[in-house]
């Protein structure tokens, strides 16, 4: 699980206040469309009130009926009162750590003389909640049921615009290069912060000095400048659609282009190419990028999707992804079409992942630039025996992999993927915890780094699971056989900027379990037609040519309409489908058997 | 979730193939299940003239759940909040799987023409309107003229 779902909580905290307070904050597309509860949610607490009913309980009501996270609606009181002394503390320490990666000391010396000095309106002290959320995000666990401190008083810096801005700079200010977490930390920080105004960010584009000329500093601060793409790139994001034209002026589109150099540190170019990406989300953008000769500057860049080098590796995998959907080179082959997968017997599924997850052309790696927790599931199914399967993580961030059924979902807009339902279970060697039912615990092996290698070994016949981080195996798992004896797939779920690659087999093991094991790819079969993963728009046009026949269910139109309510005698579904109504679905009477038509028999 | 379910491809398909009048939902170019939506503010409404913008999310419970609806345009309406939610019955227990993306949108079309003060979501609009309608349809307008149009 990550931590967006604290949106929901914010939004919670204090509902009075909060149809007061909540004009500008949270108008995010994500944000409203990730809670699934928040439309409905508080809507039945703005009413509940007038009716003087407790709105918890109108919470909890809602979230019984819809019979899931249920641990949503357990919600605390709001910890309006900060523990400010708690957090200085903390933050204190954090600093003398953070100290010697930070280009600026001065600012924290400053920071340091008044540290016991309540007043959050000054830069200092923003940089010291930056750092603070930087580094407690790591530490953070799904059994704290609010966010933060030192994220709430961020959230309430920067519901002015001023002090938006302020916590912005603040956050291109700190953010170290070497924490993995840094860009995901950004996209989060703006995730949960208010929106800014397009003037407020045409202010910052003032206060950063954003220019094509700019760029050239980028080799000297490589920390600053791949903080300034990764908060466009999120804004981008976050406002796609005519606020995202207006944030696109030439400096900006000019000083991205000019950071996707190779002279400068992978990681500019890396967020820098991801910031026009998603600037590309909206379709006027993607014309103007497109006429602006980037396809020049990504050509030389697709190379490196192959390197052995992990930062380039990660330029190379999204400057190919961004010539394979975005930006179409005339006479240049579409990956898919270049890649050999004679020998590839089991990938990841691209029939089985959440929307926003990139997974090359090979099937065997994957990446997540979206602000979800995106997820998939590999195409072989096991049932029975012993199997094993490796992945190499290419960046150190939060991952979360391991086996699911198929019954597991993928939510990824509400931030749940593998290990938080109890059809799922995996390992995060970020964060160093094994999750199950979106429970975590921790394990004892050290926080993985890029490269290493996390091997899975699934015993079905004793019914345990053992993960390994480089060889070193944890003690055997057990807690998913509670809920599923068979029909499980390799699967993992994804955070922003987060990759990695997997072994099913086709290669030889780095660290091969010393017991009798079999791998997907020995057993697997796929047809060549499902080893193909097209680009999106190719993908896009093949779903819309596809045909529904006549006597389609008139709900799922995947199976056939065979099936007649009582005592209502409406029909037009199919049996699978019928199950999972209550009332019928045209008269809304209580159904109490399902039969199925006989022959020549039409209701309607 | 597998792939994109062929319930959802139909309904794209039938709602780019034969429109609804006043109401354009566009799925977005690289998420199937979020679609962006324009709807026209209905004749001898308040809201005549204004074209308000809304996004429309499919869970992947869909359609077994409601899709997730909400205003991005601003809005004066009591059964519509300042975060553009939406209080509509059928959006929420009276959802059944036999609606769909236009039918939910027609009905958002018809709450504008039929504003419920009664049932209110914003509390304080519902409240002006209950007490001095003519001066809740008058702001109601110019929340219109000054968020729903030329942009």
């Amino acid at each position: 699980m990550i931590v967006t779902v604290w949106t929901g909580y914010l939004l919670f905290q204090d509902p009075p206040q909060f149809f007061v307070d909540a004009t500008r904050a949270f108008n995010s597309r994500l944000v409203c469309l990730a809670q699934g509860i928040l439309h409905m949610g508080s809507s039945c607490l703005s009413k509940d009130r007038s009716r003087q009913q407790p709105c918890r309980q109108s919470q909890n009501h809602h979230h019984n009926r819809h019979n899931r996270r249920n641990h949503h609606g357990q919600l605390h009181p709001p910890p309006r009162g900060y523990h400010v002394t708690t957090m200085h503390q903390s933050a204190q320490q954090n600093l003398e750590r953070q100290l010697r990666n930070v280009r600026h000391p001065n600012l924290f010396l400053a920071g340091l003389s008044s540290s016991d000095n309540d007043d959050d309106d000054d830069d200092t002290n923003t940089d010291i909640l930056v750092l603070d959320t930087l580094s407690i995000i790591r530490r953070l666990v799904d059994n704290d049921p609010e966010p933060p401190s030192s994220m709430l008083r961020l959230h309430d810096i920067a519901e002015s615009e001023s002090g938006w801005l302020r916590v912005v700079l603040s956050m291109i200010r700190v953010i170290p290069m070497e924490d993995g977490l840094g860009p995901a930390v950004i996209t989060l920080l703006i995730d949960e912060c208010p929106l800014p105004t397009v003037e407020t960010i045409h202010r910052l584009y003032g206060a950063l000095g954003i220019s094509q000329n700019l760029s050239q500093e980028a080799q000297a601060h490589a920390a600053r400048h791949r903080n300034i793409a990764t908060v466009l790139g999120c804004l981008a994001e976050k406002l796609a659609g005519p606020k995202s034209i207006t944030m696109l002026i030439d400096d900006v589109l000019q000083y991205l282009l000019a950071n996707l150099n190779l002279k400068f540190s992978p990681q500019v170019v890396l967020f820098s190419l991801i910031a026009l990406e998603k600037f590309s989300q909206t379709s006027e953008n993607k014309i103007t990028i497109s006429n602006s000769g980037i396809r020049e500057l990504l050509l030389p860049l697709e190379k490196y999707a192959s390197s052995e080098d992990l930062m380039l590796r990660q330029v190379g995998f999204c400057a190919q992804w961004c010539l394979d959907n975005l930006f179409l080179v005339e006479g240049r082959p579409y990956t898919h079409e270049l890649v050999s997968l004679k020998d590839c017997h089991a990938m990841l599924n691209d029939k089985d992942v959440s929307e926003y997850l990139k997974i090359t052309p090979t099937g065997l790696e994957a990446r997540s630039d979206a602000s979800s927790f995106e997820s998939v599931r590999c195409t072989f199914c096991v049932d029975a025996g012993i199997w094993y399967y490796e992945v190499r993580v290419i960046t150190d961030g939060v991952m979360q992999i391991g086996w699911a059924t198929k019954n597991s979902k993928f939510l990824n807009q509400e931030g749940y993927g593998i290990g938080d339902d109890e059809f799922s279970f995996s390992y995060d060697g970020c964060r160093q915890l094994l999750w199950y039912k979106a429970k975590s615990r921790p394990h004892d092996h050290p926080m993985w780094k890029a490269g290493d290698i996390v091997g899975f070994l699934l015993d079905l016949k004793h019914q345990e699971m053992l993960i390994a981080l480089n060889g070193n195996f944890l003690p055997p798992e057990t807690d998913l056989f509670t809920s599923a004896q068979s029909g499980f797939f390799a699967a993992a779920s994804f955070m922003s900027f987060q990759q990695c690659e997997f072994n099913f087999g086709m290669k030889p093991f780095v660290y091969p379990p010393q017991v009798a094991f079999k791998t997907f790819n020995d057993y697997a079969t796929l047809a060549p037609d499902d080893k193909v993963i097209l680009p999106r728009h190719k993908k896009m046009a093949l779903l819309r040519h596809m045909s529904v026949s006549e006597n389609a269910c008139n709900l799922c139109f995947d199976r056939e309409a065979d099936v007649i309510l009582k005592p209502c005698n409406h029909s037009g579904v199919c049996m699978d489908c019928a199950m999972q109504l209550e009332q019928c679905h045209l008269c809304r009477s209580t159904i109490s058997v399902r039969a199925f038509h006989q022959a020549g028999q039409h209701h309607s | 979730m597998s792939g994109l379910p062929r319930r959802i491809t139909k309904e794209t398909q039938r709602l780019m193939a034969e429109p609804v009048p006043g109401i354009e939902a566009i799925p977005d170019e690289s998420n199937a299940r979020y679609f962006h939506v324009k709807v026209a503010g209905p004749a001898e409404s308040p809201y005549q003239g204004g074209s308000f913008k809304l996004e429309l999310f499919l869970p992947e419970e869909y359609p077994m759940s409601a899709p997730k609806v909400r205003f991005m345009t601003k809005i004066y309406h009591p059964n519509i909040d300042k975060l553009g939610r939406i209080c509509l019955d059928i959006l929420k227990d009276k959802w059944s799987p036999a609606l769909q993306i236009r039918t939910v949108l027609l009905s958002i079309q018809a709450l504008l023409s039929a504003p419920n003060p009664d049932d209110p979501l914003a509390n304080d609009v519902a409240e002006l309107w209950k007490e001095n309608e003519a001066k809740a349809i008058e702001t109601a307008k110019e929340w219109t003229r000054v968020y729903a149009t030329g942009k």
